[in-house]
């Protein structure tokens, strides 16, 4: 049987303006949940590239102050070496190390002016054996109350600490998402509910005359459909927008370290369909539970 | 075209509407349904197209049983029976022609089919100068000829009308069953519930009486009592 369709598309759009305040209610609290389900991706996939890019990164630094005298150096050297719980070792010399500097403030012409490559430490790149934090940290501790040692510093630790912290702020976004994506689908259910007892007349009609209950279904489905993926739509330019803020202020920061926050256009791709997607699946479920409870009662 | 076998109904709260009925209206037929308020008449017509399934019995719809009949093809059967209502069920926010033209529209008629059928079926009823008037600016008649004309536009096979000048003065009502009559005429099997008195005994069909959930009386040219 041919669902003719402009019927429908008449129909679905005199029950979407029908009621609009609760039109609007409904697709606000989709855009809502939906944009907190995206910022929860984004973060996600900021970590995930803070991971791929740091993954290796379970190394110590020991810096030598800058007084440090040769023999001195040689015997941090040789406590390396010596150390069962290292397993590998590098000197940085100052050169390396200036270069390294001049790519991470390459942003900052005015810092590196100030900077001379004589006036930076060396350091000792260390490679532990166990890459866990706890051990790292007290290995780190042995080496730095040796002579002509600065200080260390645990590159890992950083990552660790912003890791879990992420981990955890994405993941209590991802629970609110969640709930809230519950709440939206509610809500559509019960905004269908409302049209079909304002439409009860002509589904009744519709019934008597044999019309088939895919051909009734339709326009509140669809109703239910477009009202998810508006909200899906307005989450997503929301997710685009937060996404160019943590852009900008990346760049005016010229702070490499969270470059993998900021998504290029490859990544929100299908952070956005994902959106849309879920937008989609709340107003088919939502509208479909309040179809089939309705026609079939 | 229309055969109940034994059939009783009962709805739930055990209010028993019809008890071991049994009746045979052949094509072309037009049957009153007579009895006081309760009695099973507008049972009796739910039970043709399926907006109630019988507790027993079976009921046959132009030789198919409709009680094996899966439930998407009870739309099917709806297409073949014209429904009429006391109160009219006209949708208040479209005109005549409008409201006509939405029972074809939902079965999904082509528009050049409504385009033709519609107008044809308003002159038919008497309604052809008041297309594009809504319904709250008819008279109760004028709003029954349009159901009427909604009900037959799709000429289905039977037409059922629930007490259709329940709610008419009795001149309207004359002009009402004429237009019944006229379509009987067609070929269209009417079975039509009321307790007009007046009417069953001027127009002289077939009377099936009921009392109490029970077929008391079926006299072919028959009066209300
Ligand atoms: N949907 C229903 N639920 C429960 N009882 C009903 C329902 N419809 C009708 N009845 C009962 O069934 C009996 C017959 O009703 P009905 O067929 O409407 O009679 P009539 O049309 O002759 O007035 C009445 O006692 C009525 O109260
Ligand atoms: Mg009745």
């Amino acid at each position: 049987m041919a669902l003719r369709v402009d019927y429908i598309a008449k129909e679905t759009a005199n029950n979407l303006v029908r009621n609009p305040s609760l039109t609007i209610a409904t697709v606000l609290t989709v855009a809502v949940s939906l944009a907190l389900l995206g910022a929860a991706l984004v973060i996600q996939r900021g970590v995930d590239g803070l991971n791929t890019r740091f993954k290796d990164d379970v190394e110590f630094i020991v810096w030598l102050s800058p007084e440090a005298t040769e023999e001195q150096r040689q015997s941090v050297d040789g406590a390396l070496a010596d150390s069962p719980q290292v397993r590998d070792h590098r000197f940085v010399n100052t050169e390396e190390t200036y270069a390294e500097f001049e790519e991470f403030w390459k942003d900052s012409p005015e810092v590196l002016e100030a900077v001379s490559p004589e006036q930076l430490p060396t350091s000792y790149r260390v490679v532990p054996e166990i890459p866990d934090l706890a051990v790292v940290q007290s290995l780190g501790q042995e080496f730095e109350g040796l002579p002509g040692v600065r200080n260390v510093d645990y590159a890992g630790e950083y990552i660790k600490r912003l890791n879990d912290f992420t981990r955890v702020a994405s993941n209590i976004m991802l629970g609110a998402a969640l709930a809230s994506a519950a709440a939206s689908a509610l809500l559509m259910y019960n905004s269908i509910r409302t049209a079909l007892f304002a439409r009860r007349r002509e589904i009744e009609v519709m019934r008597l005359v044999g019309a088939t209950n895919t051909f009734i279904r339709v326009p509140f489905m669809l109703e239910g459909m477009v009202q998810g993926v508006v909200g899906a739509a307005i989450s997503t330019l929301a997710v685009f927008g937060l996404n160019r803020v943590i852009r900008n202020l990346l760049d005016q920061t010229s702070f490499r370290l969270f470059d993998s926050f900021a998504l290029d256009s490859a990544q929100l791709f299908p952070v956005a369909m994902t959106l849309l997607g879920a937008g989609a699946i709340i107003g088919f479920v939502g509208s479909g539970i309040a179809v089939t409870r309705y026609l079939d009662a | 075209m229309i055969k109940l076998e034994n059939v009783t109904k009962e709805y739930p709260g055990s209010t028993v509407a019809l008890r071991d009925a049994s009746a045979d209206i052949d094509k072309g037929e037009f049957v009153f349904l007579v009895g006081p308020s309760g009695s099973g008449k507008s049972t009796f017509l739910r039970l043709l197209n399926k907006q109630e399934d019988p507790d027993e019995g079976r009921i046959f719809v132009a030789g198919k049983d409709i009680g094996q009949l899966s439930s998407w093809k009870v739309p099917m059967l709806r297409r073949n029976i014209g429904c009429v209502f006391q109160d009219f069920k006209l949708l208040p926010n479209r005109t005549v022609s409008e409201n006509v033209s939405f029972a074809l529209e939902v079965i999904g008629r082509p528009r050049h089919v409504i385009k033709n059928q519609v107008p044809a079926i308003c002159d038919l009823v008497g309604l052809g100068d008041k297309v594009d008037k809504y319904p709250e600016q008819l008279s109760g008649g004028e709003q029954q000829r349009v159901s009427i004309a909604r009900a037959f536009v799709n000429r289905p096979l039977i037409l059922l009308a629930d007490e259709p000048t329940g709610n008419l003065d009795p001149q309207t009502a004359i002009g009402i069953m004429r237009l019944l009559d006229r379509i009987n005429k067609t070929g269209t099997t009417v079975v039509m519930a009321t307790h007009d008195r007046g009417i069953v005994d001027t127009m002289r069909r077939r009377v099936i009486e009921l009392s109490e959930a029970n077929i008391v009386r079926d006299q072919a040219r028959g009066v209300y009592e």
